[in-house]
Formats: C-alpha cells, sequence, structure tokens
C-alpha cells in the first residue's frame, strides 16, 4: 500500500537540496482506516450495487466498529452469506436495498435472522 | 484519575471462547451456528471445536482418521487450521482490550490478563458486558471474563463464568456473599499453577478444592511447595503476589519445527527443511531484538515407527548471531550429522538457544575486522525482513528454499477464509 513519494537514496557527492523536504510516504490504510483492529476486506460479486456505484469485482473496507445507521452501505448476513446493501427506511421500516432495479429487496420482516456483519467506509474498483 | 483514593486494582482473566472455530465462523457466515472442527498440522487431530461439535460429543484430541466417517454422517465441517487467520485475530483482540483496561498481559493466543481500576464498593459486571458486546461486534467473537482481586482468583472466576450457566460469560469473585460456596466448586487440579503431581499429593493430605487449599496449613504447604505454594495460598486468600507482566521476558529459545507430511529419507530434503525452518527461526529472533550463541537442529521418527530413530546436533557459536547467512551454514553442515539413510524421518526442528537481546550484545575483539560486513548484512537482513513483511509472505527467500518440497505439511482442507491475504479474503454478493 505504499507509494514513495521522493526517493531516499543518493550515491554519493553533494547532499540532495531536497533532503530537507523529503516526507514520509502516503500510506493509504493511514488515510482510509481509522480502526485498523476492527476493519476487513471483502470482495464484491455480483451487479446488485452497481447505482451506488460499487460493481463486481470491487474491493470493499468494512469497519465493524461502526453502528449501522439508515443510509450506510452495509454487510449483512443473509442465508448463510455475506451480502452487501444499503440500510434503508421505508414506511418506518428497517430494510436492505439494492442499488440496482433489477435485483430484490430485502425486508427484515420476511428475513427474520438478518444480521448486520459491518459497515461498508470504502469500495476500491480498478480501472484498468 | 479522580478516583484514584477511592478505586483499587481488580484483574480480570479475559479469555476467548472456542477460539479457532469461532475466527473461522467469523469470517465465514456459511458456518455459524453449524458444527465445526478444525484440525492440527497434518490434519491429524482435532484441536478445536465449536459449540455445536462440542455438543455431538465430537473428542479433543481424537485423530482425525478414527472420527472421519461419523464426522462426515453428521455433516460436520472439517477444517485445517489456519494459523495466519487466528494470529491476526488474536492481535486485534489483544489491541482492542488494551482500549479498556488499565494494563494488559498476553497470556496466550486468546486469553490476556487485564487490569482495570474497581469504583469502592461497585461490581465491574458493567465494565465486563461493554467489553463482552464490542468485542462480539469487532471480531464476532465471544469472551469469558472472570474478575478478582489477584490473577490466581480471576482465573478461578473465569472457570465459574464458563461453569455456571447464568452468569452470561461473566463472573465477579470479589462481589458475592458466598465465597466458600463457589471456591468448593474448584478442584485442587483445576487451580492455575497445581500441576499433576501437586494435586495427586492434596488430595492425600485431603485437600480437594479451592476452599480447602485457601485454608490448608501455610506450614505444610510451603514445607512441600516452596514459596511458590506459599504464593499461591495468598493469593487464593486475596492478597496480590503476582503482578501483571506487561512486558513479555525475552524468550529463552526459539523453536522452529514440523512434521513432515510425507516422512522423509533423502538427505537432501532434511537439509532444505532444516534450512526453511532456519530461516523462518532467524527471522523471528530479528523480529524480537535477539541473537543466537548455540543451535541446535533435531529429527526423528514417528512416534509410531517400528524403527524408531531420533538424533540431535549442537554447534556453539563465539559471537551470538541473527543473520540468516551464518545459521543457514551452520544448520546445513549441521543436518548432515543427523541424518542416517535408513530411517524414514517424520519430524525435524531448529533450535535457537542461549538468546540475548542484540541491543545489549557487545562484539567480541576476535570479531573486530568483520565488523564492516557485519553491518553490511544487518542492513540486508533488514530489507529482506521488510520486504517480506510488507508482501505478507517470504517474497526473498534463500535459493535452497526453492526445490520442490515433496515433505511438505499436509493441510488439505484450508479454510478459504483469510484476513490478511487479499487472494483469499472473503466475497460477499451483491
Amino acid at each position: 500500500m505504499k507509494i514513495p513519494l521522493l526517493s531516499d537514496s543518493i550515491s554519493a557527492g553533494f547532499p540532495s537540496p531536497a533532503d530537507d523536504y523529503i516526507e514520509e510516504n502516503i500510506d493509504l490504510n493511514e488515510y482510509l482506516i481509522s480502526n485498523p483492529f476492527s476493519t476487513f476486506f471483502l470482495r464484491v460479486k455480483g451487479n446488485s450495487m452497481i447505482n451506488s456505484g460499487i460493481k463486481d469485482k470491487d474491493l470493499i473496507i468494512v469497519d465493524k466498529s461502526l453502528t449501522a445507521k439508515p443510509g450506510n452501505i452495509i454487510i449483512a448476513i443473509i442465508d448463510g452469506g455475506f451480502t452487501i446493501k444499503r440500510l434503508s427506511i421505508k414506511n418506518n421500516e428497517l430494510y436492505l436495498k439494492s442499488e440496482n432495479h433489477d435485483y430484490p429487496d430485502f425486508s427484515f420482516r420476511d428475513y427474520v435472522d438478518i444480521q448486520i456483519w459491518g459497515v461498508v467506509i470504502y469500495s476500491i474498483h480498478s480501472y484498468l | 484519575m479522580k478516583n484514584k483514593h477511592s478505586s483499587t486494582e481488580a484483574i480480570a482473566l479475559i479469555d476467548a471462547n472456542n477460539f479457532y472455530a469461532s475466527c473461522e465462523q467469523s469470517i465465514n457466515p456459511n458456518l455459524r451456528n453449524k458444527p465445526v472442527v478444525i484440525l492440527s498440522n497434518n490434519d491429524g487431530c482435532i484441536i478445536a471445536r465449536s459449540p455445536e461439535a462440542r455438543a455431538l460429543k465430537i473428542k479433543m484430541g481424537i485423530p482425525y482418521f478414527k472420527v472421519k466417517e461419523r464426522l462426515n454422517r453428521l455433516g460436520v465441517s472439517v477444517l485445517s487450521s489456519n494459523y495466519s487467520l487466528y494470529a491476526d485475530m488474536s492481535k486485534r483482540l489483544m489491541n482492542l482490550l488494551k482500549n479498556y483496561s488499565e494494563k494488559i498481559e498476553i497470556y496466550s493466543i486468546d486469553e490476556a490478563f487485564v487490569s482495570i481500576l474497581r469504583p469502592k464498593g461497585k461490581n465491574l459486571h458493567p465494565w465486563a458486558r461493554k467489553v463482552r458486546c464490542l468485542i462480539y461486534q469487532n471480531l464476532g467473537i465471544t469472551l469469558t471474563i472472570g474478575i478478582a482481586g489477584n490473577k490466581v482468583r480471576a482465573k478461578i472466576a473465569n472457570k465459574l463464568a464458563k461453569n455456571i450457566n447464568s452468569s452470561s460469560g461473566i463472573f465477579d469473585l470479589d462481589r458475592i456473599d458466598n465465597e466458600n460456596y463457589y471456591l468448593r466448586k474448584i478442584n485442587v487440579e483445576n487451580i492455575w499453577g497445581i500441576g499433576k503431581q501437586t494435586s495427586i499429593w492434596l488430595q492425600s493430605k485431603g485437600i480437594k478444592n479451592a476452599k480447602e487449599l485457601r485454608d490448608m496449613d501455610q506450614e505444610e504447604i510451603i514445607k512441600k511447595l516452596g514459596v511458590i505454594g506459599k504464593r499461591l495460598q495468598l493469593e487464593l486468600k486475596g492478597n496480590k503476589c503476582l503482578p501483571i507482566e506487561i512486558i513479555k521476558k525475552p524468550k529463552k529459545e526459539i523453536q522452529v519445527s514440523r512434521s513432515f507430511g510425507n516422512p522423509i529419507t533423502k538427505l537432501e530434503d532434511l537439509t532444505q527443511a532444516l534450512a526453511i525452518y532456519a530461516i523462518k527461526a532467524s527471522a523471528k529472533m530479528r523480529s524480537q531484538n535477539l541473537k543466537s550463541s548455540a543451535i541446535t537442529v533435531f529429527t526423528r521418527t514417528s512416534h509410531y515407527s517400528n524403527h524408531p530413530y531420533q538424533k540431535s546436533a549442537h554447534k556453539k557459536l563465539i559471537n551470538a548471531t541473527d543473520n540468516t547467512n551464518t545459521i543457514l551454514k551452520i544448520v546445513v553442515a549441521l543436518s548432515k550429522e543427523i541424518y542416517t539413510p535408513e530411517y524414514k524421518l517424520s519430524k525435524a526442528g531448529v533450535l535457537m538457544q542461549d538468546l540475548t537481546t542484540s541491543k545489549y550484545l557487545q562484539q567480541s575483539i576476535m570479531n573486530y575486522e568483520s565488523l564492516e560486513e557485519s553491518k553490511k548484512s544487518i542492513r540486508l537482513m533488514r530489507t529482506i525482513d521488510s520486504l517480506n513483511k510488507k508482501f505478507n509472505t517470504e517474497v526473498i527467500t534463500w535459493a535452497i528454499t526453492k526445490k520442490q518440497q515433496d515433505w511438505k505439511m499436509n493441510r488439505d482442507l484450508l479454510s478459504i477464509g483469510s484476513t490478511t491475504d487479499i487472494k483469499r479474503i472473503p466475497n460477499t454478493t451483491a
């Protein structure tokens, strides 16, 4: 995850005039993750969240220390598997919403054993 | 801080229930609420069970081949052990516990003593409930928390928390009225620090449980068990003798040993295996700032072999070292000494002994001329360690490890889940 900003190796001769300006690497772990001991990575399989920008094969960062609020994208456990959905409210009732019209929503009333596993904080998409 | 005078230090022993199985269930929802067993290295024996597997009366330690069919019939999920997952979850657990305690002593992969302040006269159930909830939410792991004024009693409280159904995994031994009743429930052999021999002796004296040991004649204990026994009894009575040890004592030796998936008969295979263990052991030493000045290698046949054999070889060094190159040369030479062609070797290992902290190490005069050389090799080792750490695997290693490893450990049923390897992270349906 480390991207070097400036090289710190210099062969000989005059000291580099840039020496005083060398900074630490940009550390994406540090930038993206505030609770490292509660944070997990998952891989997305499927297209049900496309309208929210989350696509098949994306890397998802989940923070389990956060308490899910309506509007959050969350990882739920349904039928023994992880599912990514948006936690939403309709008519005063919580449900899990797909962000793609071809996929169903899940109401807590129909699926009594839904568990919320964690809150999605970032998705990482490769454009290559 | 303002409560300093009105509060006392309490000690909690916190451990994770069915830790290995819980780790697997935590990142693989398909295993939740199902019977799961974990096998030892080489898929030999059952070393961990989920509560559901326990309820099916599947025994701990039983060889896998003996129960394979029964497990199949019962629909039990069988997994090879996945130590990188358990180590990562343990690191997460201990770091989260740090936020909720004054001091922490990591006691094992799934167990820690922590100290907390007890406001005067208060019980610590609210604190313990909070810690349990938090760890369950963050890691999917259920804890048992035993609280008392010292370590021996905290261990007992933890046992009581496990054995009493109504405890919800929490027991505060210093906030109950009928202590004798509970101490009688703890047999002497289950008290922390009482070994098998001691418990036989105690029972011959009519001492069967923690209450009776607490009230036993002190002189008699000291005569037989010395100061250790005296301390143990004092802790049972409520005195504090054993402090929380935050700083880990440096290990006396580092061992890397494994059983082979297939027995070894060729010298080159034995040498290669030992070389790989030597590389691991050297990196382990460097990560703990340790150097070794005595190296032992050993090998043996299976315990069930009709032609048993075991041999070890040892070398003392003038200068303590943590340099993989130096250690490899020695280990490769020693491997020839322990090899005999006619045996099927099933296990081998490398031991780094006489460990010293490299910070305080003095270069001996004999080594003076090679100081420059040694600086160079320190740099090289550091680079290799940091690259391997960065990529989470041995990206850089020694040529000897690259030959086909026919003898490598069997882990046929390896659980797919990982929290540390991006190629094996869990999937989520979208």
